[in-house]
């Protein structure tokens, strides 16, 4: 079987605006939830807080003709492309570019756009829309820039399983790789879901934390909404071997199952199969995984599942290995959740630290493993997982491990 | 039995399919088969029927019970007519 290298990484999110500083605000524990800058107050009924994206210029990364293209969720997987592409060094010119895919997770789509439309339309009944809002705002936009800046011929798409939907397009991409019909992909996920109807449909769930996000905390209140993107360039050992190219670490597995069951509640067993799937897929026992990056989304009902099934896939292994959520740090951004937390997977493969689960305050009985509580602990991990679990109960598990 | 109680157990009735002589004030939602989206419909339509909003802390759908229900209803109705 051809084996898969990531050979760059970008990322845009509420901890920063490129990868690295999304990795050191990740080892500081630094949160990026606030108040929400750009929705008035009084239009939310609670809290009314986000871990949106700050101190942030289009104009700084695209040129006008580009932007009147590009709604916020395709900006940042283009910025998060751009420099996993960098990065990476590779080249799409020639056969090469026929033989690179586009994959991207998203789960919302063109959210600003819509809202935008569809506030002139029933809000101040005007009869004209903008010519472009279709290109801005239709689900494959992000996978469709991303091929045309780059000049990438291959097959392009997006997957969407709303906060599985990273890890869906790393496993679409793996496949694509290993059956020989192309040699590398730019894959990831985006999402820019901070926008009054989306955040109003949230809301009217009751998942949405009042205070913020304490996954597998005692008192912890449910989810705060994030946005950004995250992207990667994978490729076969051997075309990075043969470029030359550093790699950061082997992409080795991914496992994917469907609850069948309820179209919200969690279920550990469906959680467990992706997880074992992705161990199976990977050619990992359950004690080589030193790390898992939870969903974590700090509802009471993903947290205590989901520690369910860690339990069920590693029995006695599960309090040996440490897991964390970075939800708290950059909230959960939906499609793009899987891709931003492979941030936080291949930083602890690299760097040897794990990335704390801040905001928390006391533990948990139904959530009782090691959470890496606040602080960020250094730890060799040769192998770790990146857990998703979706709404409409899609799960998709991304496993990596350090380059032998 | 007060109209609010009366109102809110015919709207619990109807979402959750169940005679309406079930429906205790002790019983929580869970009790009466009512779990996930389930009961978070019910409390939209409770809101919607009274035209009220039912902040996150007085809806404890694990186990609060469907008297507690009642009383947060009776709050945000008192509070609506002294506004």
């Amino acid at each position: 079987m051809r084996r898969i290298v990531i050979t760059g990484m970008g990322a845009i999110c509420a901890l920063g605006h490129d990868a690295p500083s999304v990795w050191k605000a990740m080892t500081e524990g630094r949160s990026g939830i606030g108040p929400i800058h750009h929705i008035q107050p009084g239009q939310l009924r609670n809290g009314g807080i986000a871990a949106e994206i700050t101190d942030y210029d289009p104009a700084n990364f695209f040129d006008e003709a580009r932007r009147a293209l590009l709604d916020p969720f395709s900006e940042y997987a283009l910025i998060a492309a751009n420099e996993a592409i960098r990065q990476s060094g590779i080249s799409f010119e020639g056969e090469a570019g026929t033989r690179t895919a586009v994959v991207i997770g998203t789960g919302a789509g063109g959210e600003t756009t819509r809202d935008d439309l569809y506030e002139r339309l029933y809000g101040e009944h005007q009869g004209r829309f903008h010519p472009l809002g279709i290109v801005r705002m239709m689900m494959n936009a992000p996978a469709s820039q991303v091929s045309m800046v780059h000049g990438i011929t291959g097959p392009s798409f997006v997957v969407a399983s709303a906060c599985a939907s990273s890890n869906h397009a790393f496993a679409q991409a793996a496949m694509m790789i290993r059956t020989g019909m192309i040699d590398a992909a730019v894959v990831g996920g985006t999402e820019a879901c901070i926008t009054l109807g989306t955040l109003r449909a949230w809301e009217a769930m009751r998942v949405l934390a009042p205070d913020t996000c304490r996954p597998f905390s005692k008192g912890r209140r449910g989810l705060v909404l994030g946005e950004g993107a995250a992207m990667y360039v994978i490729e076969t050992l051997e075309s990075a071997q043969k470029r030359g190219a550093e790699i950061i670490c082997e992409l080795v597995g991914t496992g994917m199952s469907s609850d069948a069951g309820d179209i919200a509640a969690p279920s550990d067993i469906g959680a467990a199969a992706a997880m074992n799937m992705a161990l199976r897929d990977g050619g990992l026992s359950p004690g080589d995984v030193d790390y898992v990056n939870a969903h974590g989304t700090g509802t009471v009902a993903n947290d205590s599942t989901e520690t369910r099934a860690i339990h069920r896939v590693f029995g006695e292994h599960a309090r040996e290995m440490v897991i964390s959520s970075t939800k708290a740090m950059h909230g959960h951004a939906l499609g793009a959740g899987g891709a931003i937390e492979l941030v936080a997977a291949i930083g602890a493969i690299h760097d040897g630290i794990i990335p704390p689960t801040i905001n928390y305050l006391e533990p948990d009985p139904a959530c009782d493993l090691d959470y890496v509580p606040n602080v960020a602990r250094e730890r060799k991990v040769d192998a770790a997982i990146s857990n998703s679990f979706a709404f409409g109960g899609l799960n998709a598990v991304v496993a990596v491990r350090r380059m032998a | 039995m007060s109209t609010v109680q009366q109102e809110t157990f015919d709207i619990i009735a109807k979402q959750a399919k169940i005679e309406l002589d079930t429906i205790k004030p002790e019983s929580t939602l869970k009790d009466l088969g009512i779990a996930s989206l389930d009961a978070i419909e019910v409390i939209f339509d409770i809101e919607e029927h009274f035209n009220i909003n039912l902040p996150n802390e007085d809806t404890d759908l694990d186990n609060g019970t469907v008297g507690q229900l009642v009383e947060a209803i009776e709050r945000q109705l008192a509070q609506k007519t002294n506004e």
